[in-house]
């Protein structure tokens, strides 16, 4: 249970899925930096808390660990269910963030008649 | 001690200060008592003064809008302002680049 | 048991009762309505202040939500706590204390200001859940607590930004807070969730234990130090900022102000109570120094060209936070060295915690006072305002306590906070003072501007028939005057029983973890 990330992670299985979070983050980094259009910043708003929760789930899973409550046996050390709680309230936050932003993006577009986020800046200066 | 403050470098007692302050004022008040009080009511000597020119009637009308005031201090600052305007460009994509930059740049910081 | 023991649960409690029950109690009439938002709202500041009181003595207090007993840290055979737990220290219940004072004084004052509204149940709930997000965020005693407070208060202003649906620049401000946000609150996640892989644990206190020196440690600390400065509005990253202060409804304002310093605390937090040992070479301290100028000055001279009001108090905000960054930054500096701490840091720490509270008050008054001025006059803009002072004598008085105190004007508490803070950083470096100097003379000038232009002059026609705003909302205006005054006439007091508490919390990391971890 107190093993580090880098102890289980040390053969090129267990390092690839860090590698798809680092490429989704910086995925919905780029999609939000540089698309115009509102939805696709919406995109990538919720591509990138994905792959936090990514994340998270994979901090869940230890080397010879066992998931709680499934396979545990009264003697045997289970893993704690920390991580897959974290993923549950950070899926709860982001579906909240998802629907209240493509609400405002509803009601922008009904403003403002456009998704270009150039034309969007009435407050400035 | 409610109102007495002492920083290791100085004391402050806002009660001293108010003391000297009324104390000051007063002063003030007798200089400004010595001043001439023989001018001539309603002649010219009575009237505001607005650099010489005729004073309007309607008030409202030579008020200085807020967007006017310091004016000088922006036209001196002139080049600032613009940078400054265009680094706040109302862009949300420009904004979100603010603050990526910024966390990389932290965390060259404080990485190395 | 004893009810006192129970008290951090009920300050969260409190309004999120009250954000749930308010859908029901807002149908059944404007009167029940009005008083059951203030009625929460006051029983949330007494138990803030109850909360204040016990953390004079420099005790620690702690919560653990779902355990057997309240004050079991550590569960049979665990050698961390697995639990939920608040940790309320000087720092905390200092922040609980200004937090829960804005938020009765923002209710107040709403009462009033958004009777011309509809939509009062969502701007109850809404304004109920950013308080308790606000107030969780000071009291938590965990990483990810934390994080969800962070995005309940966060989701909450989100909504009440954009809570005048009907106008192109509330739902404008509220997108381009929002998207920042998400990213930043992402981040926070990350960094959080790379410490729980490392650490296995979530808990402050057992965090800044086990912590060693690392890369992912270092990080992780970037990132939350730079996610929390840009949730309190430092300079690259504050253009959130004066958008959604001007956006959202006055009342509200007030709230947000507040909000923004619970993650001002958070900030602080982490780098004195989490991660000293990595903060206290010198670069984190630089950092905040550096972003603290930069804040002041930027923001200040942004805020002196501004001719709609709440868009330039927006703008003096940043410039306000950029001094509490540049005094905790030197603190930091001092952090681990005994000599210096006595030198200097003890006193920027203390310039700073008394400039946090001021800053709650005043700032929470100026804005108030915008939102009297609009409620009147029906408009933002300072070039159309003119000669108010004689239809609003009691405004122009708060505002004018307020504008002095902000500006730094003894005998004002603003004064006497800043006076602490050029102080110790003088020592650090003699240009800071100089920058916090003239970043405070460019806030008397554009305060001046806006007192000129807003209240003094000649009566303008179309204002004859304006009239002083309602009690309610005097009454909010006047509890944040009240509170200005009083810290202006007994700063001593406040600062023997609040601040230097709060500093020597902060410095005592070793006391904060041992509240939660026993005498290991």
């Amino acid at each position: 249970m107190t093993d580090s990330i880098v102890k289980t992670t040390s053969d090129f299985a267990g390092n690839a899925a860090y590698v798809v979070v680092a490429l989704l983050v910086i995925m919905a980094l780029y999609s939000i930096l540089t698309q115009k259009n509102l939805i696709k910043i919406c995109i990538g708003i919720a591509v990138l808390g994905s792959s936090v929760n990514f994340f998270l789930v994979l901090l869940g899973y230890r080397q010879g660990g066992i998931p709680i409550y499934y396979l545990g046996g009264a003697e045997k050390a289970m893993v704690l269910p920390t991580p897959q709680c974290l993923t549950l309230t950070a899926i709860v936050i982001a579906l909240a963030t998802t629907a209240l932003m493509l609400s405002l993006v509803i009601l922008i577009h009904k403003h403002y008649g456009t998704m270009n986020v150039d034309e969007i800046r009435r407050l400035r200066g | 001690m409610w109102n007495q403050l002492d920083t290791g470098f100085g004391h402050w007692n806002v009660f001293v200060w108010l003391c000297f302050f009324f104390i000051v004022s007063g002063f003030v008040l007798w200089i400004r008592s010595l001043g001439r009080m023989d001018y001539k009511r309603s002649t010219d000597q009575d009237e505001i003064y607005w650099s010489g020119n005729e004073v309007p009637d309607d008030g409202a009308k030579i008020s200085v809008p807020a967007s006017s005031s310091y004016w000088g201090f922006r036209v001196a600052m002139e080049p600032l302002y613009a940078l400054l305007n265009r680094f706040h460009s109302g862009n949300a994509s420009d904004y979100a680049g603010y603050f990526v930059v910024t966390v990389a740049l932290i965390g060259l910081l404080v990485l190395f | 048991m004893n009810w006192h023991d129970h008290l951090p649960a009920f300050l969260v409690m409190i309004p999120l009762l009250g954000a749930f029950l308010t859908p029901f109690v807002a149908s059944w009439g404007k009167l029940v309505r009005n008083v059951f938002f203030v009625l929460f709202m006051a029983l949330t500041l007494v138990v803030g202040i109850s909360l204040c009181t016990a953390t004079f003595d420099g005790r620690v207090l702690v919560y653990v939500m779902g355990g057997e007993s309240f004050s079991l840290t550590l569960p049979s055979g665990m050698s961390y706590p697995i639990r939920i737990l608040f940790e309320i220290d000087g720092f905390g219940s200092l922040l609980i204390l200004c937090i829960s004072i804005a938020a009765f004084a923002g209710a107040l004052f709403s009462i009033n200001y958004m009777d011309r509204f509809s939509g009062w149940k969502r701007f109850m709930s809404l304004y109920f859940l950013m308080t308790a997000g606000a107030l969780g965020m000071s009291a938590t005693g965990d990483l990810f607590n934390f994080f969800v407070f962070v995005e309940i208060s966060s989701i909450a202003s989100f909504g009440l930004i954009a809570f005048w649906r009907d106008k192109p620049e509330s739902l404008e401000a509220s997108f381009k807070y929002m998207l920042i946000s998400q990213v930043a609150a992402m981040l926070l996640l990350l960094a959080i969730g790379s410490l729980y892989g490392k650490y296995n644990a979530l808990n402050m206190g057992a965090l800044a234990s086990m912590l060693r020196a690392g890369t992912l440690e270092r990080i992780s600390l970037a990132l939350i130090v730079s996610v929390l400065a840009f949730k309190c509005g430092a300079f690259p990253m504050h253009t959130w900022m004066p958008d959604a202060y001007a956006e959202t409804p006055s009342g509200v304002t007030c709230l947000l102000v507040t909000v923004s310093q619970a993650s001002f605390y958070g900030l602080i937090r982490v780098c004195y109570s989490i991660f000293p040992a990595l903060t206290q070479g010198g670069t984190v301290g630089w950092i905040l120094i550096v972003l603290g100028c930069m804040s002041m000055f930027f923001g200040v001279l942004m805020a002196v060209v501004q001719h709609e009001i709440k868009r330039l108090m927006g703008y003096h905000s940043i410039s306000q936070v950029g001094y509490m960054l540049l005094a905790l930054g030197v603190g930091l500096l001092a952090l681990g060295n005994r000599n210096d701490i006595a030198a200097y840091g003890l006193t920027a720490m203390k310039g700073g915690l008394f400039h946090v509270m001021n800053y709650s008050f005043y700032k929470g008054l100026l804005f108030l006072c915008a939102g009297a001025l609009y409620y009147a006059t029906g408009t933002r803009d300072l070039d159309k305002m003119g000669g108010l002072a004689r239809n609003m004598p009691w405004t122009a008085g708060m505002f004018v306590i307020a504008a002095a105190a902000i500006s730094g004007l003894p005998p004002f508490n603003g004064f006497v906070s800043k006076w602490m803070i050029y102080e110790s950083s003088f020592v650090v470096h003699p240009l800071l003072p100089a920058l916090a100097m003239i970043t405070s003379v460019l806030t008397l000038a554009s305060f001046v501007k806006v007192f000129q232009a807003a209240f003094l002059g000649p009566a303008k026609e179309k204002f004859v028939a304006v009239r002083e705003v309602p009690y309610g909302m005097l009454a909010g205006m006047a509890i944040l005057t009240v509170m200005t005054l009083l810290l202006t006439l007994f700063p001593g007091w406040f600062m023997g029983n609040l601040f230097e508490n709060a500093a020597r919390a902060l410095l005592d990391h070793q006391g904060y973890i041992r509240a939660v971890m026993g005498g290991i």
